[in-house]
């Protein structure tokens, strides 16, 4: 990893230290051993959709249909992990939830990859439909969820979550992946410069199209904690597609493609979360969260570009436009 | 790769090969092969579908007829990665560099499974490897921040990377100088005499005929045989290349806006890929670039436009053109008509009307509003002079022909009462013949009526007929100036293909 790769990170936990710090010493409340454990269980949601944009974002792609994935994956929750169900049947219930993560993840890269429409508008639809199917089957929140599972995915070791160190090790893993493998390598190359990752022998449309239903996938598991956390079959859960675009972003993830890291989009997951989790405590609108957000992702793409800014201030070369061609990529010329 | 099977007598083998882009038919019924360790060269002009036979023989473009057979073995489904584990290897003219990865990286995802090293021993590997090939790079660097030569070089040193049985090199020494021209030679030539087949594709004969055993010709997308390169000469393969009956009709050369004062005046100008550049443009003169792609006109065009950037001094009419800026060379009066008119210069989407008058509106409009009947009449006018065939001024402009889109963004430099010079790239690239004429002759009408013009093509038989004066660029450099009686199609296409080299070894 080169050394821009580290300023979202080292930003970012900065913030976390600063914003942790500020409300500790000011709110009793914060650093109570119910409230760590809730927070880190509230950021479960957000930082698996988040870890499986980034996927998406590293190869070019937005999924915006994760935002009703979510939502759809707990509707099917409230049908497949009804209370007093066998522990046989839960795990067939499990199956389920993933299996519609798998099939939404399967008809977007066939959409994107097969079909070539923009992943933007290709996933627009996909949240369409599945938004509609969420709410014809189940038009207000009912149907409450297992117990037993709720306590499962809750499972605790001391304020820690065991899903939430299962989600670091994760991302851990899957940065070395990124940065240290061969096919870590052919993603970031993939989406960098899909022409001459073809030209160099790599399967892009295989690449591709596996980033999308990773990414679905992970929306699905982040609908069994958002289940956990409502604990009935609600069709209205919250907006994870900007959320989850915001936090690999914030993370250090590039639109453009091919840059991004999943740790930095755990920590901005974190980060989000603890915004969201502190502004109660200061007896403040949560509107103000959103706003924060939002101004804060600007700044942090202001000053993750800073290095390439300087750089070409200093330079001088400033291209004007969009005029410059590759030459000779015109087949026909 | 555990197979290579019985010593076949060809390692690269396309049979009757078709391809066709849309309407314009790049391939028709080309069949090509290589033998081990021979140098097989393949030319022809801008356009004669070189580079596309390379693409179909490396997987990336499919045919719509025809076979490729690599090693003996016979392509299924047109893939790079396929063709890569059945021995082929490519340099591309464009490179296939993640300009964003390190050199090493770069390196690294060249190399095929059975040879990669370990990824912790990536940098080690990448530096004794470029060694090895004498290349002098930073395997840290990222492959952007290379120069145009080590990007070529590097190109070349990944294909070589899987051990390939044919190596197919595309126009490998545009950015080169003589020197690192010989010392890829002589790389090829040890890889030759290894016993690796080589299809070697440059417009450079004298290059071609210092290397190459055999030579093929193609000629608007249409083989003209193969050829022994011992018995062959530039003279020769010129008129192979060429050979076209095909006369097309050009506008006179009347003079009647020809003033003996330079409007456009350019010295030491220089920038990406091309410079330094000396060059005068007089009133009512057309002037031609001709090259090999790739050779900076167009960059240099550009420049010109203030689209990219330059150092040196550049001015029109004695006013000093900024390099940094369109709208500054707007108001000095030079307008670009750019190659890629869906791109850089229409609106797709919009109406002829819209397109035609976007940049004059001001002088259309009474107090901010519009005046909707003249600027009908205006673009009514200007549609009939320049003959574009539509239905309705209203269309959208991408449902007209190509010859007729090109047509419609003629129309402004028209309306624009105060353009002094006219930079025009590719001004019939996709054109229909009958179209073209139609073009020409409002180039020269602009021209009569006192305007300088430059026009960038890379057909030499256009150039021949429509300009006043031809310069031919190679490597960035003017190489060679030519006008009057001896402007012709054959001695610019020979001055592109000879000139380059001779001027270097001079």
């Amino acid at each position: 990893m080169r050394f821009r790769g580290w300023i979202p990170l080292v930003l970012l936990t900065v913030l976390i230290l600063a914003v942790g710090a500020f409300t500790a010493v000011r709110q009793d409340a914060f650093l109570t051993e119910y409230n760590i454990n809730n927070l880190l269980l509230s950021t479960m949601p957000l930082a698996l959709v988040a870890i499986g944009q980034t996927n998406a974002l590293l190869v070019g792609g937005f999924d915006i249909s994760v935002a009703a994935l979510v939502t759809m994956c707990v509707v099917t929750a409230s049908f497949t992990l009804k209370p007093d169900e066998t522990t046989f049947a839960l795990f067939l219930g499990s199956l389920a939830i993933v299996g519609v993560g798998l099939a939404t993840g399967v008809f977007n890269a066939t959409l994107i990859r097969i079909l070539r429409l923009p992943s933007i508008i290709a996933t627009l639809g996909t949240f369409s439909i599945l938004e509609g199917a969420s709410l014809l089957l189940r038009d207000h929140p009912e149907g409450p969820i297992n117990a037993d599972v709720i306590d499962a995915l809750n499972t605790s070791i001391g304020v820690m979550p065991a899903a939430f160190i299962g989600v670091v090790v994760l991302a851990v893993l899957a940065d070395v992946w990124l940065y240290r493998t061969r096919t870590g390598t052919a993603i970031r190359a993939v989406g960098l410069d899909e022409i001459s990752s073809r030209r160099l022998g790599m399967s892009t449309g295989r690449i591709v199209f596996l980033a999308f239903v990773v990414c679905a996938v992970f929306a699905s598991i982040a609908g069994f904690y958002s289940a956990a956390q409502v604990q009935i079959g609600s069709p209205i859960i919250g907006d994870y597609a900007l959320t989850s675009i915001a936090a690999a972003v914030l993370g250090g993830a590039s639109l453009a493609g091919g840059r991004g890291s999943f740790v930095g989009t755990l920590l901005a997951a974190f980060f989000l979360s603890l915004i969201s989790n502190i502004l109660p405590l200061f007896q403040q609108p949560t509107e103000y969260a959103q706003m924060t957000i939002g101004a804060l992702i600007l700044l942090a793409l202001v000053l993750y570009q800073a290095p390439e800014l300087i750089a070409r201030f200093r330079s001088g070369r400033q291209t004007v436009g969009r005029l410059r061609t590759r030459e000779g990529d015109a087949p026909a010329a | 790769m555990s197979t290579p099977g019985p010593e076949s007598p060809v390692v690269l083998s396309l049979g009757g090969v078709s391809k066709a882009f849309g309407a314009v038919q790049a391939l028709r019924d080309v069949s090509f092969d290589c033998r081990p360790g021979e140098v097989h060269a393949l030319v022809g002009e801008n356009g004669s579908g070189k580079s596309t036979l390379l693409g179909i023989a490396s997987g990336f473009l499919a045919p719509d007829k025809g076979f490729v057979e690599i090693g003996g073995r016979r392509r299924r489904r047109g893939s790079p990665a396929e063709a890569r584990r059945f021995g082929l290897g490519i340099a591309y003219q464009t490179y296939s560099h993640v300009l964003d990865l390190s050199v090493a990286e770069n390196l690294y995802l060249a190399v095929p499974g059975n040879e990669r090293p370990a990824y912790g021993r990536m940098e080690t590997w990448a530096a004794s490897t470029l060694e090895e090939f004498g290349l002098d790079v930073s395997v840290k660097a990222s492959a952007g921040t290379l120069s145009l030569v080590q990007r070529q070089l590097l190109e070349v040193v990944k294909s070589l990377l899987a051990r390939p049985k044919v190596l197919l090199l595309d126009e490998p020494t545009t950015a080169l100088g003589p020197q690192e021209v010989e010392q890829l030679h002589a790389l090829v030539r040890g890889r030759s005499s290894a016993g690796v087949g080589i299809v070697y594709v440059s417009h450079r004969l004298p290059e071609v005929l210092g290397i190459a055993d055999r030579i093929s010709v193609l000629r608007d997308g249409v083989s003209q045989g193969t050829f022994e390169a011992a018995g062959m000469t530039e003279d020769a393969l010129v008129a192979l290349m060429i050979g076209r009956p095909l006369q097309l009709a050009f506008p006179e050369r009347d003079g009647d806006g020809r003033v003996p004062e330079a409007l456009l005046e350019v010295s030491g100008l220089r920038g990406d890929r091309f410079g330094p550049i000396d060059l005068k443009v007089e009133k009512g003169e057309i002037l031609g670039i001709a090259g090999a792609e790739g050779n900076g006109q167009v960059q240099f065009l550009r420049a010109l436009a203030g689209v990219e950037r330059s150092e040196g001094r550049a001015s029109c009419d004695g006013d000093e053109l900024n390099s940094k800026s369109p709208l500054a060379a707007l108001r000095a009066g030079v307008v670009l008509l750019s190659g890629d008119r869906t791109r850089d210069s229409l609106f797709p989407v919009l109406s002829v009307r819209t397109n035609t008058t976007i940049q004059v509106l001001a002088s259309l409009a009474r107090l901010g509003f519009l005046r909707r009947r003249r600027e009908r009449r205006t673009v009514d006018d200007m549609v009939r002079r320049l003959r574009v065939r539509l239905a309705s001024i209203e269309q959208p402009v991408q449902s007209l022909s190509g010859g007729n889109q090109q047509k419609v963004s003629l129309t402004r430099p028209f309306l624009r009462g105060d353009v002094k010079v006219i930079l025009a790239e590719e001004p019939t690239q996709g054109v229909d013949v009958g179209a073209r004429f139609d073009i020409y002759e409002a180039l020269r009408a602009k021209a009569n009526e006192g305007v300088a013009l430059v026009v960038k093509s890379s057909d030499p038989l256009e150039l021949a007929g429509l300009c006043d004066r031809v310069v031919v660029m190679s490597r960035g450099k003017i190489v060679d100036e030519i006008r009057g009686d001896e402007l012709g199609e054959r001695r610019i296409v020979e001055a592109i293909v000879g000139g380059g080299v001779a001027r270097a070894n001079a």
